[in-house]
């Protein structure tokens, strides 16, 4: 077989090609690539090891999500929820589940509730670990990884005793919860957290304390909280530009409203202050947790529901607070047993898009740094 | 400032242009045509309205709608905006030079629904490969490897489960079932 | 003495006498000691690879391999190489072939070239030249030229990406690294690594060897530094930067090539400390008793061979350990720290240890006194400085009001 003869690289057959020039060059990095998070694509335009500019290409993991949705009733939509953001995915089954409620004006019971808001604080905990293990193995640090692989392992076991899944949990119905917690559960969270929250001041003796890891984040990545706000940027990532925005705070849903916890904001804008905001919402969900376990109430969990499921005609935009933002659902309902057309808002492909505005005047390494900053997930992103 | 009293400002600022408008809540919902659209997003954004939430399309069969969340980081109120657009020849002015963050919002809404936004810096597809054809979340997209929705016959057994108590309920059929999905075409 | 330099001319001696060309001796010989050291870097990288991941295991709160030949999976390295040997040998299409080929080979061999001068015991190596550590730095700096080779060969923008870095990283910190070694050099007055080691023996109050470490702090710190970013260790190892150019350099190679790659840096490694052993840690001198039934020299060299390799893992130790805490640098700020850190460090070690040479210990009290008297100098101008500024701020805060 004749194989095409390859240009050698550097010549000016390549450079009339692409469009490259003796001082830029173009990188392609991903789709496969270790530290893009799953199966992103940025076109690097790079002058030495400086980015000149950068285009992300995203939907590799497209499915059409949307589409699925619009093909199944209200209930078997909630699994599909799951794969949306797979490090969250209570997170994700709790933001539908309250928007189809909302529409349909159902009252959860108390106890529904309250275990709502553990698994959710519970999962926020699991996916910042995630976001901080592999934010240090960016940066080159590996050992963070598998301490914080060691204490999400715990999480997942806690999840797997409620709901025998482990990361795809489809847990939360729409008007309650399939099951209860298991007699010793309660006990079992309490020793999670005892033993969690020391480890928190271990993470920071490794990277918070560690001057190369400070030199690393700080400066890099700025984004004005002017540029922030436009580019409709949530969680994590607008709190780090100085913006006390938390939708449990600002837009209480659920119980949020009774429970006393900080909106950790820093104002310097890079990546070390979306660093440290995650590093502190860890342990302010912690607390959101054990507030909740010691006024968990008894009774049902589950709201008297028909069989079929039909919210009236109508509309609803609602919107709460993933790990990684503001996580919207727009739903318009014809009144029968499926949407009529139902669209997710993802906080990871919003802020997103604001990354080839974070990365002016980066170097390549600074690019993972403010890529793992952003912290996505493709299959939210990509939907 | 309340949502009523918003909603009254937008009426008088724009007059027939709002064609339908409704408040639920802190929410104003109001319908706008497409020819004003980006003045009333314009408006909007001044009196405070700073963050975008979402932009959306949903398909009515009849035309195309553009939906617009809206809300601030001051104050509790939302909006709501929807705008309907031909269906034949969708096209609806850009919001990207009001809010950067619509840059990503209205090519996804392009890239599922064929919305053309005008004066849109970057307008492709964006979710999928350039190369696809049609606009997959329009209600008459058809793709040989969908799977329609299905009920297997639980409406009609819920039903006769409510007539065996004696509730008499009026009998809407059953969805028809879906012909089995034909086999995907061998590669040859 | 016994040493291996005279047990050499005693066969080339012997050879002569049965009349054969000098070239046969010579060529036996140098087999000889080619096997055995390809040997010991063969089954030292086999163990290092091994020791490097129980290592770091034990730092990340797991196991590392467990499966492999039973006790802690020792044979696990020997499975990889056997596997890495049989792996298909990729050239991509569009690489520069011959230089591709040759890159490992290049690498490699500088690293193996740095073994002649490794004084490993009393009287055993292979080749005490009066420029020793000269040599060792130079030969072992010829691995960069193999670097961009293979990233530049390889037809990948990763690979140059990692290329680069690597010659900017390897120019930057061999200057630090040769300045630091001067300072031992210019203690002991000689460049030949057997010298070295001697001038090293005997205790200072009875109880502290003679070893350069301690004159020499700086210049061993500073060295250590640049040893590591030598070997491309974390956190200097900006040129395979796993995370950021995939793996930089060596990104196409696979099977027996990358095999070779590998080997190259962990013999890198145990060569850079070596030096550090040799010029600073005192090289083979270690307490040594006679054993029974074997010569005194014998065993004087054993104990020699014994504790050169102590202290040899234990460096290696200290850089494993390193990488698996520290995070990656990037790469303006690895150029910042030499340029700007450790080579200004250097030379005033170096300058220093010149004064107190030539002038006697006495220097290091005149040295001390003006140090702190531009200390004092500093502190008072910075203070009278901050004092006349907010004196005149004060003053212009004053004339706003009025």
């Amino acid at each position: 077989m004749e194989r095409e003869r390859i240009i050698p690289m550097g010549t000016t057959a390549v450079m009339e090609r692409t469009g490259e020039t003796m001082e830029e060059m173009y990188v392609n990095m991903g789709p496969q690539h270790p530290s893009t998070h799953g199966v992103l694509r940025l076109l690097l335009k790079l002058d030495g090891e400086y980015i000149t500019d950068c285009i992300p290409y995203i939907g590799y993991l497209h499915r059409c999500h949307e589409k699925i949705g619009e093909n199944r009733n209200y209930t078997q939509v909630i699994p599909y929820t799951d794969r949306l953001d797979y490090l969250a995915s209570m997170a994700m089954n709790f933001g539908y589940v309250l928007t189809i409620e909302r529409l349909l004006g159902v009252k959860v019971p108390e106890r529904a509730e309250y275990m709502r808001v553990i698994l959710a604080e519970l999962q926020r905990i699991a996916s910042h670990l995630i976001w901080l293990g592999t934010f240090g193995l960016d940066l080159g640090n590996f050992t963070i990884f598998m301490y914080c692989f060691r204490e999400r392992e715990m999480v997942l076991d806690l999840f797997e005793s409620v709901s025998g899944q482990r990361l795809n949990y489809n847990f939360y119905r729409i008007g309650g919860m399939p099951m209860d917690f298991p007699d010793t559960w309660v006990g079992e969270c309490r020793a999670f957290l005892d033993w969690f929250e020391p480890r928190l001041p271990e993470y920071d003796a490794i990277l918070t304390d560690n001057i190369l890891f400070q030199k690393r984040v700080q400066g890099i990545g700025v984004l004005a909280p002017a540029l922030a706000v436009d580019y409709g940027l949530s969680g994590p990532m607008i709190r780090a530009c100085g913006i006390r925005w938390d939708l449990r705070r600002n837009d209480p849903y659920s119980i949020y409203d009774r429970f006393e916890f900080e909106v950790p904001v820093f104002d310097t804008c890079d990546v070390w202050a979306r660093y440290m905001v995650r590093r502190r919402e860890m342990a302010e969900s912690a607390r959101i947790v054990r507030q909740a376990l010691a006024q968990l109430p008894a009774g049902d969990i589950m709201a008297k529901m028909p069989k079929n499921i039909k919210p009236p005609a109508g509309q609803i935009y609602c919107r709460t607070e993933s790990p990684r933002g503001e996580l919207g659902f727009y739903v318009v309902s014809d009144g029968s047993v499926k949407p009529y057309r139902y669209k997710v808002r993802s906080p990871a492909y919003v802020n997103l898009s604001a990354l080839p505005e974070m990365l002016k005047g980066c170097l390549v390494a600074d690019l993972v740094a403010v890529l793992g900053s952003v912290d996505i997930v493709l299959g939210e992103v990509d939907r | 400032m309340t949502p009523e009293a918003l909603l009254e400002q937008l009426k008088q600022t724009f007059g027939d242009a709002v064609t339908e408008s409704e408040v639920k809540g802190v929410e104003v919902r109001l319908t706008v045509r497409s020819e004003a659209s980006w003045e009333v997003c314009r408006f909007l954004r001044d009196g405070g309205f700073e963050y975008l939430n979402c932009v959306s399309g949903v398909d009515w069969m009849s035309h195309l709608e553009v939906v617009y969340d809206l809300s601030s980081l001051r104050h509790p109120n939302k909006v709501h905006l929807r705008v309907p657009v031909d269906r034949a020849n969708p096209v609806i002015r850009t919001v990207t030079d009001l809010w950067r963050g619509a840059n990503w919002h209205e090519r996804e809404c392009y890239d599922l629904f064929g919305v053309r936004f005008e004066g849109h810096p970057d307008l492709r597809r964006i979710l999928l490969p350039e190369d696809w054809v049609g606009f997959p979340l329009r209600k008459d997209y058809t793709d040989e490897r969908m799977v329609p929705y299905t009920d297997y016959g639980m409406e009609e057994k819920l039903v006769r489960a409510e007539a065996e108590k004696g509730a008499p309920r009026a009998v809407r059929p059953a969805a028809p079932r879906a012909p089995a999905a034909p086999p995907p075409a061998q590669e040859p | 003495m016994t040493t291996f330099a005279s047990l050499v001319e005693r066969f080339y001696a012997l050879t002569a006498n049965w009349g054969l060309p000098w070239i046969v001796p010579t060529l036996v010989v140098m087999t000889i000691v080619a096997a055995v050291i390809l040997g010991y870097i063969a089954v030292a990288c086999m163990f290092l690879v091994w020791w490097e991941r129980k290592i770091s295991a034990h730092i990340q709160v797991r196991f590392g391999p467990m499966r492999v030949g039973g006790w802690h999976g020792w044979a696990q390295s020997i499975a990889d190489g056997v596997k890495l040997l049989l792996k298909e040998d990729v050239i991509p299409a569009g690489a520069d072939k011959v230089v591709f080929v040759l890159a490992p080979m290049v690498v490699f061999a500088a690293s193996v070239a740095a073994y002649v001068a490794i004084p490993w015991a009393p009287g055993l190596i292979v080749r005490d030249l009066n420029i020793g550590i000269l040599y060792m730095i130079s030969i072992s700096s010829l691995v960069v030229v193999g670097i961009i080779m293979a990233g530049w060969s390889s037809n990948n923008k990763y690979s140059v990406l990692g290329a680069m870095r690597s010659a900017a990283q390897a120019v930057s910190y061999e200057v630090p690294l040769v300045l630091s070694l001067l300072g031992p050099v210019m203690l002991a007055g000689t460049m030949r690594m057997g010298k070295l080691v001697e001038a090293q023996s005997g205790v200072w109050f009875g109880l502290l060897p003679k070893w350069f470490v301690f004159p020499q702090i700086v210049a061993f710190l500073v060295y250590f530094t640049c040893s590591l970013a030598e070997c491309n260790r974390l956190p200097f190892d900006i040129p395979e930067a796993e995370s950021e150019l995939v793996a930089g350099f060596h990104v196409e190679y696979s099977g027996m090539r990358f095999a070779i790659f590998f080997l190259a840096e962990y013999a890198n490694m145990f060569v850079v400390a070596a030096i550090a052993t040799t010029l600073f840690l005192g090289g083979w001198k270690g307490p040594w008793v006679a054993l029974p039934g074997l010569p005194a020299e014998v065993a004087h060299g054993l104990f020699g061979l014994f504790w050169f390799l102590v202290k040899c893992y234990f460096l290696i130790f200290v850089m494993m350990w390193l990488r698996w805490t520290l995070a990656r640098l990037r790469v303006d700020q690895l150029m910042d720290f030499a340029w700007k850190v450790l080579l200004p460090i250097a030379f005033a070690n170096l300058i220093l240890t010149g004064l107190v040479l030539v002038l006697g210990k006495q220097v290091l009290l005149y040295v001390l006194g003006v140090a702190l008297l531009l200390l004092i100098a500093v502190a008072l101008t910075a203070r009278g400085v901050r004092q006349g500024s907010a004196h005149v701020a004060g003053k212009a805060v004053r004339a706003q009001k009025a």
